[in-house]
């Protein structure tokens, strides 16, 4: 599956490019770029899993972030998928150190007192719990990514 | 039982001065018998204490032992809260982890971790932060703010003010804040704050601050790799320092801080931050997770971030390593 970078960089190239219209398949991941009449980019990306967050770079700006908000809403299969968020902006941190791995990934069982990964900002480390039972379906961040207040951090199947 | 006993008796001590009290009004105060007092006064000799009794007149402290000891810590600790629920170990694995479980068992705010040694000190992402010998302070101090969630990173630069604050009135030594809160003596590393946060929704569960300071080493006390890096608050002073005295005057400081801060905000803690604080306004690099960033340091915002204003515009650092300079 595609990741936000490279996602980003296909916007870019497409926005100052001639073509007016992308679409990428590949492993049941699809991604569709449209460009309207107006010259601004739309994104869709349809994944089995879930929906990656996709953040338009400024230069598509603010049009293509209107645009990007329906990928943004899960579809039906997902509506049941409890997103965890940041409660604070910071760095995310996947691990508590650069050596271990990560407290979390895709297909990690959790409870609600699950440590999933941390949220720092001037040095105060925020450790973030689920806060439900179920199961990583997706990690939308990177680690070491500044988050911000609200951004939803890790998409999990509630049991 | 015990503990209350002694800690009312070195309250005695410390409100006598250089008086002697009689053993009959320290049986009265502390409601035990002659024997017991008597008792009790061998213990505190134990731990190092000087003790001076004469027929009579009774007992007199006269020395106070340099070993860190709770008592040492309780005598003459002034703060109403902080501290005030004292855990003393001769040798802790980590003081934060053992915060972290009193924290997890209803520890009331104020609680305070100390360790003389700690075997698996800590600093942030599990780095190793050099404590094994009796030389430091090393302590957690345990928070439970009623502030929304967003906001308590401003706790970590209280913290380095009122550690600031604290060694220049226990030692007389000016340090400085490396943004967010590293404290320096002459550039080199002398106190490492680490702060850890448990959270449930948007309610803070407890803050944990993670202090440790370099007190008593010499330059032969530090690893090689820290030697050009670390300094003591004794090399600055040319002189022993009191641990308990540092601990007794940071606790104070933190405690007027934070009542000033809960009352008024965080702008009485940002300007004070501001007058401790290296190289505003003067060009400094940002190593974040997300590449290095070079400019001037304007100073910080409303929330403790730091504004630095870049070739690309002034951008704003959450998390980074800061190199003066």
């Amino acid at each position: 599956m595609l990741n936000i970078k490279e996602i980003h960089e296909l916007i870019k190239a497409i926005d100052e490019s001639t073509i007016d219209e992308f679409v990428y398949e590949n492993e049941g991941v699809s991604l569709k770029l449209k460009k309207h009449e107006a010259g601004t980019v739309q994104v869709m990306q349809q994944a089995p899993a879930a929906p990656v967050q996709a953040q338009a770079p400024q230069a598509v700006q603010p049009q293509a972030q209107q645009a990007a908000a329906p990928a943004q809403e899960a579809p039906k299969q997902d509506e049941n998928l409890h997103k965890i968020t940041s409660p604070m902006v910071g760095t995310f941190y996947a691990s508590s150190s650069p050596e271990a791995g990560p407290y979390v990934t895709a297909g990690s069982k959790v409870n609600e007192n699950t440590v999933v990964c941390i949220v720092e900002a001037m040095k105060l480390f925020n450790e973030i719990e689920a806060e439900v039972k179920g199961e990583i379906v997706e990690v939308l961040v990177e680690n070491g990514q500044l988050v911000e207040y609200g951004q939803p951090l890790f998409l999990v199947k509630a049991e | 039982m015990r503990s209350t006993l002694r800690k009312d008796l070195i309250e005695l001590f410390s409100q006598a001065g250089n008086e002697f009290i009689s053993g009959q009004k320290i049986s009265d105060a502390l409601g035990c018998s002659r024997t017991a007092v008597w008792k009790h006064i061998e213990e505190l000799r134990k731990e190092g204490y000087e003790v001076e009794a004469v027929r009579r007149k009774g007992y007199r402290l006269i020395k106070k032992p340099g070993k860190l000891s709770e008592s040492e810590i309780r005598f003459g600790l002034k703060t109403e809260v902080m501290g005030q629920h004292l855990i003393y170990h001769d040798v802790l694995s980590s003081t934060q982890k053992t915060a972290h479980e009193l924290a997890n068992n209803n520890a009331p705010e104020g609680t305070l971790v100390v360790a003389d040694k700690q075997t698996a000190g800590r600093g942030r992402m599990s780095r190793v932060w050099h404590s094994q010998e009796g030389n430091g302070v090393w302590m957690s101090l345990i928070l439970r703010p009623d502030i929304p969630l967003q906001k308590t990173p401003q706790l970590t630069l209280l913290a380095a003010v009122a550690v600031v604050q604290g060694i220049e009135e226990a030692a007389g030594i000016q340090t400085d804040i490396k943004w967010p809160n590293d404290i320096l003596i002459n550039g080199k590393k002398t106190v490492g704050i680490l702060t850890e946060m448990q959270a449930e929704e948007d309610r803070v569960r407890s803050v944990i601050i993670g202090i440790g300071i370099n007190v008593n080493q010499q330059p032969n006390d530090f690893p090689d790799e820290l030697k050009d890096i670390a300094t003591s608050l004794s090399q600055a002073a040319g002189e022993k320092i009191d641990r308990a005295g540092v601990i007794q005057h940071i606790l104070l400081c933190f405690e007027k801080r934070y009542r000033d801060y809960m009352t008024h905000g965080f702008t009485p803690i940002k300007l004070l931050w501001e007058s401790y604080a290296l190289g505003i306004g003067t060009n400094m690099r940002a190593r974040t997770l997300n590449g290095t960033f070079y400019g001037k340091a304007l100073g910080i915002d409303d929330e403790g971030v730091l504004l630095l204003e870049t070739n690309e515009g002034i951008k704003k650092i959450y998390s980074a390593d800061i190199e003066l300079g």
